[in-house]
């Protein structure tokens, strides 16, 4: 597989109210999902598989950093994503900001999002893409949503070991 | 196909075919329909398009141990596909302007790149076609940098070159991402128009590349594709195909009328990954289509041109082709029966080169009331494609790519232009071809073979022949003779 045809760059906040951007991270393989806290289905199964693959890779899991991108930036503030993701999925990070800084994260991966209403209020149509970022915060592969976390994680091992140049 | 021997017919429009695709550069004869700036099915892009999948259908379905009869004819169809001509008006329609984007012209401006956005109606056939080629053919010929290169020059306006140089890859990737980019809902044709159908032949392009490359971008989409749909659903209040959704205001546009042509082309296509789907809304749907004629034939009436903004739309619409298309995928013979039958006694079949074609005839109706009009695309294509195609046979080019070491086996590795080749398969190991010299086209008589093993012993119409040169047999005068080639 190929690098994706990717931007792949955003100026978000950390569920700490850190500014960041994709440079931050530089160092460690970024692991990007993009979602929402309210999310009922799609995105407790992708963090769910996600933590299984960073399960499966065991002590390499250190050079990577997984990261949870807001879609619903009204809602997902800083706070509510750090209590969201610190009862669930410890070792993500939250990333949120302004309609506008959420806006040209998800362009820059080329994430599809879509308000749309419901009973309860509305949730966001969202592309359930997993994307990887090297260290040096370039974009490397993405694995969509049918791939396994055993695919994941065995992709994602041989990335972690290889020598780089 | 009769006995694993091709028809007169079939091998007419296979002529037909070979025919159109030698045709000079930017000589479009017999190929015009009734519209104006490729609108519609009058683009030659279809036409070239299903030409290019008529022959990948019979090559894997009829003629299996011929890839030197058809993979120059595609290769000749996807450079016509590559030409200005063909794509040019996307440097206009992108500017939108058409009943469903009239509200977005002002923000959307003049696109040269016939794939850079939109316009699904030409790219995935652009990516699938190639994908075929070189799937069918065990090549990587369309991997080549710059070998899908859209380029327009003109001395007389439009300032410098415009050149655009994709590949097989660098193409699927890119139609890839804007699918992601749509949330698999599919890539619009004119701007802000979805159509379930045109998004079809990308999902062909992206398996048969995940065929060639180990890929799985195709279950990736058809999962993302389904998701994207259930909200909508794909078939409309009355059992049809759901035609198109605007992009900003997610408004279904339901088959209304209905018009055959919307249930036949998805169904056709939508069979290579949906098959239980398309099968159990078959019958229900073409029912409401066919219309009983004399002596077993069947024909498919037309929906009333429709007026808007004071305007009737024209254009072609190809129900009865598209049906016979249909027909055949579903396995349907005795519609499919009908339908050609019908075609043979109401719409001129016309023999010219050693080609079979039903010319272009815009009269409605005979004085009885018959179905006489029909376009290019039926005439030259469409129920060539239906003669050609097997039960679920473009299926079976997207479920199941060529057994391992096919390409290694005994073949015609090029068949010259005056060769007819009605049988090529490899039966247990041996090489059965039907062959025949068609003086009525010019060519050096020739077939060449491939893959033989050491020793092979050639017959020749029952007598063992040594070629003259080796591997390169001439064909004699006369009537078909049989060729086997075995150790």
């Amino acid at each position: 597989m190929t690098a994706p045809p990717l931007r792949a760059t955003y100026s978000l906040v950390d569920h700490h109210g850190t500014p960041v951007t994709e440079r931050t991270y530089r160092g460690r393989w970024q692991l990007v999902q993009f979602g929402f806290t309210s999310c009922r289905v799609v995105c407790p199964r992708a963090l769910a598989k996600l933590d299984d693959v960073l399960d499966r890779l065991g002590a390499h899991a250190a050079a990577v950093a997984p990261l949870y991108v807001t879609v619903d930036p009204d809602r997902d503030t800083p706070e509510r994503m750090k209590a969201f993701l610190g009862a669930t999925h410890p070792r993500f990070t939250g990333l949120t900001g302004t309609a506008q800084q959420t806006g040209d994260a998800a362009a820059s991966f080329r994430v599809f999002t879509r308000r749309r209403a419901t009973p309860a209020g509305y949730d966001v149509q969202h592309t359930a893409i997993t994307y990887l970022l090297d260290p040096d915060a370039a974009p490397a592969r993405y694995w969509s949503d049918t791939r396994t976390a055993e695919a994941i994680a065995t992709d994602l091992a041989a990335l972690l070991t290889a020598p780089r140049a | 196909m009769s006995d694993g021997v091709l028809t007169r017919e079939q091998l007419g429009h296979l002529r037909h075919w070979d025919n159109l695709s030698r045709q000079l550069p930017n000589d479009w004869s017999q190929m015009h329909g009734k519209g104006v700036s490729q609108d519609d099915f009058g683009g030659y892009r279809f036409q070239l398009a299903y030409m290019v999948y008529g022959l990948a259908l019979a090559h894997r379905h009829q003629l299996p141990a011929a890839p030197g009869l058809f993979a120059p004819t595609i290769r000749r169809l996807i450079e016509k596909l590559l030409m200005p001509e063909v794509w040019l008006y996307w440097r206009d329609v992108s500017r939108g302007g058409s009943v469903f984007n009239a509200h977005l012209s002002d923000r959307l401006g003049e696109e040269w790149d016939p794939v850079a956005r939109d316009n699904i109606m030409y790219s995935a056939y652009v990516q699938s076609c190639a994908a075929l080629h070189d799937q069918l053919f065990g090549t990587d010929h369309y991997a080549a940098p710059g070998s899908l290169t859209f380029r327009h020059w003109s001395f007389f306006w439009g300032g410098p070159e415009k050149r655009f140089a994709y590949d097989r890859d660098s193409l699927t990737e890119h139609l890839y991402w804007l699918m992601v980019e749509s949330g698999y809902l599919g890539v619009a044709c004119e701007p802000n128009c979805v159509f379930q159908i045109c998004n079809q032949p990308a999902i062909l392009g992206f398996r048969l590349h995940d065929q060639i490359t180990g890929g799985t971008r195709a279950d990736d989409v058809v999962a993302g594709y389904e998701k994207a749909w259930a909200d909508f659903g794909r078939l409309d209040a009355g059992g049809h195909y759901a035609m198109m959704i605007s992009e900003d205001t997610r408004e279904v546009r339901p088959n209304e009328r209905p018009s055959p042509w919307v249930d036949a082309w998805c169904g056709a296509l939508m069979n290579t990954w949906n098959h239980d789907f398309v099968h159990r809304h078959y019958r229900r749907q073409v029912a409401d289509f066919l219309e009983p004629g004399p002596d077993g034939t069947l024909s498919v009436p037309s929906a009333p041109a429709r007026q808007v903004m004071g305007q009737e739309i024209v254009s072609d619409t190809c129900d009865l082709g598209w049906v016979a298309a249909w027909a055949s995928e579903m396995g349907d013979r005795e519609t499919l029966d009908g339908l050609l039958a019908h075609a043979d006694r109401f719409m001129n079949p016309t023999w010219r080169d050693g080609g079979l074609h039903y010319s272009r005839n815009d009269t409605p109706a005979d004085p009885d009331g018959r179905r006489t009009e029909i376009e290019p695309m039926s005439g030259n294509v469409l129920l060539g494609y239906a003669r050609l195609n097997v039960p679920d046979g473009l299926r079976g080019i997207y479920q199941q790519p060529w057994p391992a070491g096919h390409h290694e086996e005994p073949r015609l590795t090029a068949v010259d232009r005056d060769v007819e080749v009605s049988r090529a398969e490899v039966v247990d190991g041996v090489l059965h071809a039907r062959l025949r010299r068609d003086r009525t086209v010019p060519g050096d008589g020739t077939v060449t073979l491939a893959g033989l093993p050491a020793g092979a012993r050639l017959r020749l119409g029952g007598a063992e022949i040594t070629p003259r040169v080796r591997f390169v047999l001439d064909v004699p005068d006369g009537p078909a003779v049989d060729l086997v080639a075995a150790s």
